[in-house]
């Protein structure tokens, strides 16, 4: 049983249940703040840049980005990775916790499955534009073509992601619209307004909270947690298998998969952290995102933190004790030392050292640092992603074609679309999805009042 | 006015919970409870039990079997193609197409299934009893022609209810 003394309460200040539900909708019927407007103008000036820029990419061809024979992929690929490492922890979070029974995700799970679903949405964006013709994208389907009938070669990595990135978008869609649906019933016979009360009542799909609702509802929940969990795990790992199964010094080692989806947590919850860190301010949550529930955010943080650390230590090693040249070129002399040390350096330091500093309360208490170092390990994250596709590209076996790799103005400023995408898209569900899952926190209320 | 139900507001889980104890006793037929949050025991002993999961395992054996058959049937039988001469039939290696498409299928499908039994889409009319039991109340629903009406009402009284609506 969870035991509040030692861990410090999830909801503070003994509310009531019409009370909760007051608190969290209240942003639902207020107007729109100054600061939400800038921000929504703000993110539609980024996506414009982001649109201009996948204009520019479709009509005149992907010879308007830095990459070139050498280093075939650039920052496309290494923002796809960062994108879909940041949309594995709203699943992660809710759907490890779900299964594990911790209740105390209930007030983060909402905001972290949002940011989930945008941040795939981003990702996607990219090897879609770099398979080239987006026209002819189709041709990834097996269909029954009139090329043949030419099927698609099942041994590929990039078929697998394709196929686990939609499917993983579609789940977590998915799983976010279930835990919505009984909060919007709320607010369907909350509501004032008409077009609220319509709006609201139409994907509430007439849930009313009765026994057989219920009943399937937790069902369903645990069916698509038990087989999602099996999906986090396996998404990032065929992620990793894009550049494990090819022969390139660096990337084939069998540490890939787990590396990859550690990283993934770990960017993850650092975005989550980001996040509610800001959210609980804004909207002043901190009764129901506890100081209790960042702590434990901080502590996971901190020991995916090891594990990091220990796995960029594993692979040096290895790179080491394999005595390959090539390996221990790539590892030593093109990314401890030389062309990319400060990428590398960075890497290591906001990834493996910095989080360390959570080990003492004091700092893990202190909000502006954890908040730092959140972002701090967002950017260490991106180095990782640079580090692994960049360094092993640019210096491989013949060194007659080595090459090095700027970005063109055109692949940053989709990058900067897609952040505004994510902003865009997290600031309108700030303002139209109640942020806390309502019903799931007024079960965790029930334990709280009782003490 | 000719009213079909009978409802018991209730403001607390545990004045709930013994109404909910206290009809069944008494053999009192409850039509159905409506609560803001599951309550696990209201779950375990109303009616029949849910068996969504066990529909969701076939759905996923069916799954699996035909997402390995039709790759199967695509790779090996219908246009082998010689992939640097590996076998056609690489099985270990459609295992990966074979678990997320499989994860895929269950989740659409027990979506639908869901959607079907607790009888939920987009736009739906059913009947709201009481709109606070999306919010703060516990409402306890019977059926006026298939109960003692009298007895019921007494019954929810007695164990807390807040007032008693008849609908």
């Amino acid at each position: 049983m969870y035991n509040t003394e030692v861990r410090g309460p999830l909801i503070l200040g003994n509310k009531s249940l019409s009370q909760i539900t007051a608190d969290i909708t209240s942003p639902l019927y207020a107007r729109p703040k100054f600061w939400w407007i800038v921000g929504m103008g703000i993110s539609s000036i980024m996506m414009l840049l982001g649109f201009w820029a996948i204009y520019v990419t479709i009509s005149q061809g992907i010879g308007t980005w830095g990459v070139n024979n050498t280093v075939g992929w650039g920052w496309a690929i290494i923002n796809f990775v960062w994108w879909i490492g940041i949309g594995h922890a709203g699943t992660a979070f809710s759907i490890f916790l779900l299964i594990l029974r911790q209740e105390w995700r209930s007030s983060i799970n909402r905001a972290a499955e949002a940011m989930t679903v945008v941040a795939v949405g981003c990702a996607a964006i990219f090897p879609a534009l770099h398979m080239g013709r987006i026209w002819d994208a189709f041709f990834i389907l097996p269909y029954p073509n009139t090329r043949g009938p030419l099927w698609v070669n099942y041994n590929s990595p990039l078929f697998w992601d394709f196929i686990a990135i939609s499917a993983y978008l579609l789940i977590s869609a998915s799983f976010w619209y279930l835990g919505m649906i009984p909060d919007f019933a709320t607010i369907r016979d909350h509501a004032k307004s008409k077009i609220k009360k319509a709006a609201y009542g139409f994907f509430a799909m007439g849930w009313r909270g009765s026994v057989g609702e219920w009943k399937r509802y937790e069902g369903l929940s645990y069916i698509l947690g038990g087989i999602a969990a099996v999906l986090v795990v396996s998404v990032h790992s065929i992620v990793s298998t894009d550049f494990a199964v090819s022969v390139e010094p660096g990337w084939h080692t069998t540490i890939f998969p787990p590396y990859f989806v550690v990283g993934a947590i770990f960017s993850g919850f650092a975005m989550v952290m980001t996040l509610m860190i800001i959210l609980r301010k804004i909207y002043k949550f901190e009764e129901y995102v506890t100081n209790a529930h960042l702590d434990k955010v901080a502590k996971i943080l901190m020991f995916v933190s090891l594990i990091m650390g220990t796995a960029y230590l594993t692979e040096i090693f290895t790179a080491w004790y394999s005595g390959n040249e090539y390996e221990i070129f790539t590892f030593f002399h093109n990314r401890i030392t030389g062309e990319f040390t400060k990428q590398f350096w960075a890497m290591f330091i906001f990834n493996a050292i910095v989080p360390q500093l959570m080990w003492f309360k004091k700092i893990r208490s202190n909000l502006v640092i954890v908040f730092i170092i959140s972002i701090l390990i967002n950017v260490g994250m991106w180095f990782e992603r640079f580090n692994i596709v960049v360094t092993s590209l640019s210096k491989n076996y013949l060194p007659s074609a080595w090459a090095t790799y700027t970005p063109t103005f055109v692949e940053i400023a989709m990058y900067i679309g897609t952040l505004g995408i994510f902003i865009f898209g997290v600031l309108l569900f700030f303002k139209y999805i109640p942020m806390i899952a309502i019903s799931e926190v007024k079960a965790v209320n029930k334990h709280q009042v009782k003490k | 006015m000719d009213t079909q139900y009978l409802l018991g507001v209730y403001k607390e889980e545990e004045t709930l919970l013994a109404a909910f104890r206290k009809l069944k006793e008494q053999e009192i037929e409850i039509e159905d409870v409506f609560t803001p949050y599951p309550i696990h025991e209201i779950l375990e002993n109303h009616g029949r039990k849910s068996k969504i999961t066990v529909v969701g395992w076939f759905y996923g054996l069916f799954a699996t079997l035909g997402v390995l058959a039709f790759l199967i049937y695509t790779a090996v039988i219908d246009w082998p193609l010689n992939y640097g001469g590996k076998p056609s039939n690489a099985f270990p290696s459609f295992l990966v197409i074979t678990i997320v498409l499989t994860i895929f299928s269950i989740t659409i499908l027990s979506l639908f299934t869901f959607s079907w039994r607790a009888n939920l889409w987009p736009s739906n009319e059913k009947p709201i009893y009481h709109p606070e039991a999306t919010d703060d109340k516990f409402v306890i629903l019977v059926k006026k022609e298939k109960v003692d009406t009298g007895k019921a009402e007494s019954l929810m009284k007695e164990c807390g209810a807040i007032e008693v609506i008849e609908k």
